[in-house]
């Protein structure tokens, strides 16, 4: 193969984009140790303080534990009908397959904000209260085509002869889902658990139409930042940041470690 | 294997009964509700077209107009800025491929709520490129336009949905066969004809795809304009949410949103439609 002159201008813009898309990330962080109460670059000194503010903060202790009863809720219903939905299809789907694929991806295409007005509108019109449990039905909605999409990209390498072999030994549907499919949908079902309950602590727009008097974490973040910047937003988008981070990479080992495993 | 009819229901139904209920139901609801009325702060069922008419109204079809505009320009900034890097990631790199792309993954996973506070940081009067600019001594005010403009939601909204982008681009210019690439050198296609005869319209359907990934999270965007947005830079995300919040106009916030579903599932139907790579494939 010829020489390429143009690898190394490509490399450099990827850099420059990967900074880009960084940057703004490590700058929240840097701020949450700024000694200085007004958030004006550059910092002066620094503090521990904001985060030691923001453990002592009860209101904020009250939304981190509805957010994460509201996100561990999501992931115990969307792994299970999603990785349920990916089997289904896989197996039975037969030439439906692709419709009830696309029918289940749909919540994808359409904008957060629409799914919550349209809850909304739903739950007024059966006079529903409006609670945490609301909540959860509609970060399950927004959850579930990742599960699906998750698990359905593990499938395409799974060997049917698996599940075939299982039949002939005299094992039930049931069973050769919990022994055979199960096993080997493993790293996708941690990945899928991960990215929803990711998504679900961090969902701010949904939850804002579906909420009533309880709130989640995001929904504070965002009632304190349209009164203007505080100090102790840095130190909870950073705790955000660095767990989010966190999950990715657990999740992209899982499903790496699965792969390498499988190819072998 | 011959499934019972209950396994094959439970596998298939569970899952898409929870979406007919909290979602296919739902989208039905707002529709209905855009053809109803409210009359002494309550929702009257009769019939009407006034919400559809209020919409032709200039008002709103100017935050419609914005809002289209805003979009396009964080798509086609998104497609600029994605596609060398999806190019890079697909056909140049072998060492480094996984980690790389691990990095473009990563701040898919991060809020976007932080991530669209971050560039509040970043561009504000008091923020790092103002204070920057000012230590220098390149300027001596800051610059007010930076923050609170289409510009603040633009750059905003393009580091949020990019990475959207990048990934179904990925995925298509991976797939190329070299050895179609190694025709098109041997007949003589110089670098520049062989990208733009052979490698661009064979990633059509990663553009297709990428680009609604960014286009229509931007065009329901709400947080990101509410919070970076100038008064005069409202985006119709905010409109609608309004309708939901105090003004309590569901009917007309229903028919908003669905004016804006028929706009994202005509784009959607359009590029996905001439989004099909011609010739090659």
């Amino acid at each position: 193969m010829r020489r390429d002159p143009v690898k190394p201008f490509l490399a450099a813009w990827t850099v420059l984009v990967l900074l880009f898309l960084f940057a703004p990330l490590f700058v929240v962080a840097l701020f949450s140790f700024n000694e200085s109460s007004i958030s004006r670059f550059p910092i002066r000194g620094f503090t521990l303080a904001w985060y030691q503010k923001l453990f002592a903060n009860t209101a904020l202790h009250e939304a981190l534990w509805n957010s994460l009863i509201v996100a561990i809720a999501t992931v115990a219903i969307s792994t299970a009908l999603g990785i349920g939905a990916a089997v289904g299809i896989h197996r039975y789907g037969g030439r439906y397959g692709g419709a009830l694929r696309s029918f289940s991806l749909t919540p994808m295409m359409v904008p957060r904000l629409i799914i919550g007005i349209a809850l909304l509108t739903f739950y007024n019109l059966f006079q529903t209260n409006l609670s945490l449990l609301t909540v959860i039905a509609g970060h399950v909605v927004m959850t579930l085509p990742y599960v699906i999409l998750i698990a359905s990209a593990r499938l395409v390498g799974f060997d049917k002869s698996m599940e075939e072999a299982a039949w002939d030994l005299g094992a039930g549907t049931f069973t050769i889902f919990r022994e055979v499919t199960l096993p080997f949908l493993k790293p996708a079902v941690v990945a899928a658990a991960l990215m929803s309950f990711t998504l679900s602590f961090d969902e701010v727009v949904v939850t804002f139409f579906t909420t009533g008097n309880d709130n989640t974490l995001p929904m504070m973040i965002w009632s304190m930042l349209r009164f203007g910047i505080t100090p102790e937003v840095n130190s909870i988008a950073t705790l955000t940041i660095v767990a989010s981070g966190a999950f990715a990479l657990v999740a992209e080992m899982s499903l790496r470690r699965a792969q390498v495993g499988s190819t072998r | 294997m011959r499934p019972s009819v209950g396994t094959v229901l439970s596998f298939l139904a569970a899952p898409k009964l929870w979406l007919v209920v909290f979602f296919v139901l739902p989208m039905m609801t707002m529709v209905l509700y855009s053809f109803w009325r409210v009359a002494d702060y309550q929702i009257v069922a009769d019939f009407t077209l006034r919400n559809y008419e209020k919409i032709g109204g200039s008002l709103y079809v100017g935050v419609f107009l914005r809002t289209i505009r805003i979009s396009i320009y964080v798509t086609v900034l998104s497609l600029l800025i994605g596609y060398p890097v999806a190019y890079f990631l697909a056909r140049k790199v072998r060492r480094f491929k996984l980690t790389l792309l691990l990095l473009v993954i990563l701040p898919l996973w991060t809020s976007y709520l932080v991530r669209t506070y971050a560039w509040m940081l970043i561009l504000g009067t008091q923020g790092v490129i103002n204070q920057s600019l000012m230590a220098v001594g390149l300027i001596e005010e800051p610059i007010s336009w930076l923050l609170y403009s289409d510009f603040a939601v633009t750059i905003a909204l393009v580091h949020i949905y990019m990475p959207y982008l990048i990934l179904p681009l990925y995925a298509v210019l991976e797939k190329i066969n070299p050895s179609i690439l190694e025709a098109a050198w041997d007949l003589g296609g110089g670098r520049i004809r062989t990208f733009l005869s052979v490698i661009l319209p064979l990633s059509l359907p990663g553009i297709a795809t990428g680009c609604l990934f960014v286009f229509i999270p931007s065009m329901g965007a709400f947080v990101t304009p509410e919070l970076l947005g100038g008064t005069r830079s409202i985006m119709i995300g905010s409109i609608i949410a309004q309708q939901f919040g105090v003004a309590y106009e569901y009917p007309f916030g229903s028919a908003l949103a669905l004016v804006l579903m028929g706009i994202i599932f005509a784009t959607a139907a359009f590029s996905l439609r001439y989004g099909k790579p011609k010739g090659l494939a």
